[in-house]
C-alpha cells in the first residue's frame, strides 16, 4: 500500500481517507471516512504498516467517523496489544456515541484505553 | 399499513456493504426508527453482509441477496448467501464452526464479534440453512412509532 506521511491526506485504492501527524514522538491517524469492512481493510493495512515502521505510540483520533463494526474495532484491538507487546501503545479518542456503544457491546473498551479529546489522548502517552 | 418488500443484490465485495448501509440508514430512518436504533440497524447489516461476503461466497460475482419487508409492526430483513462451495466451510452456519466462534469469543479478541452483536442488538433474528447451500440470516426490528 503507498501512503503519504505526515500531515498529507492517504489516497488508498479508493476514495476512503485517512490522515497521519505526528505530535510529540506520537503518530495521530485520523480517520475520514466511516469503517465499514472495506475501510477497516485499508485501516489494517495502514495500522500494519505503522508496526512495520517500528511506530510503538499511536493514537487514532475517530472524530470524523460515524459508524464502525466489529472488523474494524478488532483491528485497533488487534495492533494496540502488538503495540504493548513492544512498550509502546495504541490509544482511542473522540467516539461518537453509537461508536462507544459499539466498543462497549464488544467489550473492546476495556482492552484499548479511548480518550473524549486527542489532546487528552496525547497526555496520556 | 400494507407490507412492503424491497430487494436488492449486491456483488460479493466487502466494497458493496457501505452503499447498502447508506440506504438502510435512509430507510429506517424515513420509517421513524430513533438514531440509535438506526445506528443499531446499519451496524447490524454491515455486520451480516460482512460474514455472507467473506464466509459465504464462493467468489465476488455470486453476490448476496437482500430482502427486506416493511410494516407497521416491523422492519424484517433477510441476507441470503450461497455458501462458499468447499466441502470444510460450505456453510459458515455449520454448528460445529458457529458454536466455535461464539465459545472462543472475548473482547481482546480480534475477529468473531458480528454474530454477537447481530444478537446483541436485533429485536429477533434466526438464521438457517438455505437451499443454494448458503445460510439465510433474518432479522427483526420493530417500529418504534
Amino acid at each position: 500500500m503507498t501512503y503519504f506521511n505526515l500531515g498529507k491526506v492517504i489516497f488508498m485504492d479508493s476514495a476512503k481517507l485517512m490522515s497521519i501527524r505526528e505530535d510529540s514522538g506520537v503518530k495521530i491517524i485520523e480517520i475520514k471516512t466511516d469503517l465499514s469492512s472495506y475501510a477497516a481493510s485499508d485501516l489494517r493495512k495502514v495500522l500494519e504498516g505503522l508496526l512495520a515502521e517500528k511506530i510503538d505510540k499511536v493514537v487514532v483520533n475517530l472524530s470524523q467517523v460515524s459508524h464502525i463494526n466489529s472488523t474494524a474495532v478488532g483491528a485497533l484491538v488487534g495492533v494496540a496489544k502488538r503495540l504493548r507487546q513492544n512498550g509502546g501503545d495504541l490509544k482511542i479518542c473522540a467516539l461518537a456515541d453509537n461508536l462507544t456503544r459499539t466498543f462497549n457491546l464488544i467489550g473492546a473498551s476495556s482492552v484499548v484505553e479511548i480518550y473524549e479529546s486527542e489532546k487528552s489522548a496525547l497526555a496520556a502517552f | 399499513m400494507e407490507k412492503a418488500y424491497i430487494e436488492l443484490k449486491i456483488p460479493s465485495t466487502v466494497f458493496y456493504i457501505e452503499p447498502v448501509r447508506a440506504f438502510i440508514g435512509n430507510l429506517t430512518q424515513s420509517l421513524g426508527f430513533s438514531r440509535k436504533r438506526v445506528a443499531d440497524i446499519q451496524l447490524v447489516l454491515d455486520e451480516i453482509c460482512s460474514n455472507a461476503i467473506n464466509h459465504g461466497s464462493a467468489n465476488a460475482t455470486v453476490g448476496i441477496k437482500l430482502q427486506i419487508c416493511i410494516d407497521s409492526e416491523a422492519l424484517e430483513i433477510l441476507v441470503r448467501d450461497t455458501g462458499r462451495g468447499d466441502t470444510r466451510e460450505h456453510n459458515w452456519l455449520a454448528l460445529e464452526r458457529l458454536s466455535e466462534i461464539e465459545a472462543k469469543r472475548a473482547p481482546s479478541n480480534e475477529r468473531g464479534h458480528g454474530i454477537f452483536i447481530v444478537r446483541s442488538l436485533a429485536d429477533a433474528h434466526e438464521m438457517a440453512s438455505n437451499e443454494a447451500g448458503g445460510t439465510d440470516v433474518r432479522v427483526i426490528f420493530h417500529r418504534e412509532n
